[in-house]
């Protein structure tokens, strides 16, 4: 069953009209659309603990050199009058629900790639007499211009877009066209747009990246786009042909095209204070694991590979995954393997004291943060092997093998209960 | 050496012993086709100097015998483009340098010292069974098709092979499916347990094509290797070394569903919804619904994600419960194509339960199929 991803034929495609919409400074938008106090003030989304991590920042923040990912307290140093306001999770998926609803009625191709961004292909979107696409005026530019108007009277939020012929070039634009703007860019124009702008803004280019970049002399995406594409595969393999591509504006993926569905999972935790303790990181791994194990069981999937991430209290990270030849969905099979690559990994660390007692030992290294991710997923179907027929381990009636079965029981006591009906063994209280 | 032969034979012949000659060898002589001149005929011979030996005899004028070894690549594409007129080869004493003529076309080939070439080990009789060549083949068909191509578990690459009193029962399983064959025997069969390459067999199979009348089964005596004697061609294989699952507990006992359908309606039915499903994971769903008034009706459905799908629907007669099983629409085309009956039985239990096959009427052949685990 396994695919190889060898080099199919690519399908010609027409010239495409692909907008990026992106939600300014989404998070804080939503807390000023409620609290119209904060409208000029400099907001900081996120926890405000010791460890709290600022999730988003207004522009008036950001001038101050505060932004996303960076410890709250390092924010406050630098912007001692930000007003912290805690994230509110639930409403921000449901505008996030209400945005793309919008996107939606405009065009059937929707490629939704985060709470507050979306791709969304405009191409054919013309009026039409069978009345299904009446809501669309015939240009891309005017039916970007209604979406953003609709977004900001239904969710007071602004939305800026960058309509082109492809989805790299889109998503360079729309951070272009913020706050609040439009950018269109002509038909056969992506490259000549992209040339000027530096190579750090062009998506999947880090710091790492930019920096191997730089050493051949690249700064602008146009310098990337001008190199040889076979000196790219030979330096940097797939990645380099996917720069070659992007840099040219090239990469016009039909949208909706495919399935997209979700390709990995991962739950991650930042402790309050380092964990010096063995069976506290065991605790964390298996709330993760059942968070993960319900949601892929929700939707039908099951993952062939479990990475499981660790950050010393240096910052220092590592992450090791696991294959498996059949893939899982259940609760007991994603803790046992993440389990086993943790024990594994802290034994490699030396950061248990003794091999043996390993449950009682606490770890000389101190822990920062421990992630699990349940990625290569794929539908819930399986080839049932002569070997499950003479373990006596067939799914019963209902489609669900043995250990699978509790998970589904406990699954459905959750939803129909609450959280709290029902725990495991391992499940911390 | 001097030799004149008919292209057809000699074309013949290199094709049949070329199956042997390894896709990569450290051992440069293992491309190389043995050629012996002796009286009145030609004896080719391959090997890959480990698993499989094949030797071919054909016909010929020999004037003055002689032996020697040519690349098989070279000789065999070459004389399989020369016109149906007869070959020419000769040797000059202590050369290696072969000509050839056909027609108004000459060649010389280099070839190699025939005493460097791999022994091919004679066989010594341990055990001998001689079955109709068109039964045997019968047999290797329906059951090599369903040995392991990738060799995980080695022994899983070969074809079973337990002979004891007149019969000799064939068995291969990949792990998601079992293929069995009873072949019933003229003479008792010394009691033994093999396991024979289902590579070695697929060769095997495709000389019997041209073979009528009997074939024998040499056992050597140290249980290494068998050879199987065609007349004019010998095969010897290596046995594969290690214990055969015991597969009789996998087949079922008891199955709540039996469906009758014609077989070459079934397969032309998975033959197109294999078509929708090869870009899942070759799902096709078998629905059997009986009826009380008239034939039941059995639906064969795939679905292509995002694309569309496909729906079929037979005739079948079926006895108990509606019956929902997946199968990967590769496995059912293989069985489905190896069963000579004009119908076969498919009996099932759940949608997790293996699905057994056989052929109306034929009671040699029995096939167990593990289904795909879908979400009905």
């Amino acid at each position: 069953m396994a695919k190889s991803s060898g080099t199919k034929p690519q399908p010609i495609i027409p010239p495409r009209r692909i907008a990026h919409f992106d939600l300014d400074t989404f998070f804080v938008s939503v807390e000023r659309a409620r609290n119209p106090a904060l409208v000029g003030k400099p907001v900081l989304v996120g926890g405000n603990g010791d460890r709290g991590v600022v999730a988003a920042a207004s522009y008036e923040a950001r001038r101050f050199g505060c932004h996303s990912a960076q410890p709250m307290s390092h924010a406050l140093r630098l912007c001692p009058d930000a007003v912290i306001v805690a994230p509110d999770k639930a409403e921000y998926s449901r505008i996030s629900m209400h945005f793309h609803d919008v996107l939606r009625a405009y065009s059937p191709y929707v490629d939704s790639v985060g709470l507050d961004e979306a791709y969304v292909d405009l191409t054919s979107t013309s009026p039409n007499s069978d009345g299904a696409l009446q809501k669309k005026p015939s240009k891309s530019a005017e039916i970007a211009e209604a979406i953003r108007t609709e977004v900001r009277q239904d969710l007071g939020i602004a939305v800026s877009v960058c309509i082109a012929g492809s989805r790299t070039t889109a998503k360079v634009g729309s951070d272009r066209a913020k706050p609040d703007g439009l950018i269109e860019v002509p038909l056969g124009k992506d490259a000549e747009f992209l040339a000027p702008v530096p190579i750090r803004d062009l998506p999947m280019v880090g710091p790492k990246l930019a920096e191997s970049l730089r050493v051949a002399g690249v700064k602008t995406i146009g310098d990337l786009a001008n190199i040889d594409r076979r000196w790219l595969v030979n330096s940097f393999g797939r990645i380099g042909e996917a720069l070659h591509t992007r840099a040219n504006g090239l990469d016009a993926v039909l949208i909706g095209s495919s399935h997209h569905s979700r390709k990995s999972i991962s739950r991650e935790r930042t402790f309050d204070t380092d964990v010096i303790a063995y069976q506290h990181l065991r605790n964390e791994l298996a709330r993760q694991t059942i968070t993960i194990g319900t949601h892929l069981r929700t939707h039908q999937q099951r993952a062939r590979t479990i990475t499981l991430k660790l950050r010393w209290k240096n910052f220092e990270t590592i992450t090791r995954s696991r294959t498996v030849t059949r893939p899982i969905c259940s609760t007991k099979a994603l803790l046992h393997i993440g389990g086993s690559i943790l024990d594994s990994v802290l034994h490699s660390q030396r950061g248990v004291a003794t091999a043996e007692g390993i449950n009682r030992a606490d770890l000389i290294r101190p822990v920062r943060l421990i992630g699990i991710t349940a990625g290569n997923l794929v539908s819930n179907e399986l080839q049932l092997t002569l070997d499950d027929l003479h373990r006596n381990q067939l799914p019963s009636t209902d489609c669900l093998f043995k250990e699978e079965l509790l998970d589904d029981v406990i699954d459905t006591l959750r939803s129909r209960f609450g959280q709290h009906v029902v725990k495991r063994g391992v499940e911390p209280t | 050496m001097r030799v004149s032969c008919k292209q057809e034979d000699l074309h013949r012949g290199l094709s049949a012993v070329a199956r042997a000659i390894p896709a990569r060898s450290t051992l440069p002589i293992t491309q190389h086709i043995l050629f012996e001149a002796s009286e009145g005929s030609v004896l080719l011979s391959a090997t890959d100097a480990e698993t499989i030996a094949i030797t071919y005899r054909i016909s010929a004028d020999v004037t003055e015998p002689g032996a020697i070894t040519m690349p098989s690549r070279l000789l065999a594409d070459f004389v399989a483009t020369l016109p149906h007129e007869s070959i020419k080869l000769t040797l000059a004493e202590r050369s290696r340098q072969v000509s050839l003529s056909c027609a108004r076309n000459t060649a010389s080939i280099g070839g190699l010292d025939p005493d460097d070439f791999p022994p091919i080990p004679p066989v010594d009789e341990a055990g001998r069974i001689e079955i109709e060549a068109h039964r045997l083949r019968k047999a290797i068909t329906q059951t090599v098709f369903a040995a392991a191509t990738e060799d995980s578990r080695p022994v899983l690459t070969g074809v079973h092979f337990a002979i004891a009193d007149r019969e000799i029962r064939l068995a291969a399983a990949d792990g998601f499916r079992l293929s069995v064959h009873n072949l019933t025997l003229d003479q008792d069969g010394e009691e033994r347990s093999v396991i024979v390459p289902a590579r070695s067999l697929g060769e095997l199979g495709r000389l019997l094509q041209e073979v009528e009348g009997a074939v024998t089964l040499t056992f050597n005596a140290a249980g290494t290797q068998v050879e199987f004697d065609l007349g004019h061609a010998k095969l010897v294989a290596q046995l594969l070394q290690g214990t055969f699952p015991n597969y009789d507990q996998l087949i079922p006992k008891e199955t709540t569903t039996r469906t009758e359908v014609a077989v070459q309606e079934l397969a032309r039915e998975t033959r197109i919804a294999s078509i929708f499903a090869r870009d899942g994971s070759g799902i096709v769903r078998l629905i059997g619904t009986p009826s009380s008034t008239g034939p039941g009706r059995l639906q064969i459905n795939a679905r292509a994600e995002e694309v569309g799908d496909n729906e079929g629907e037979i005739d079948a007669v079926i006895d108990g419960d509606e019956a929902k099983i997946a199968f990967n629409g590769r496995y059912l085309m293989d069985v489905l194509q190896i069963i000579d009956s004009d119908r076969a039985i498919i009996e099932t239990s759940s949608p997790s339960s293996p699905g057994v096959l056989r052929p109306v009427g034929d009671d040699s052949f029995v096939h167990v199929v593990m289904p795909m685990f879908v979400q009905w």
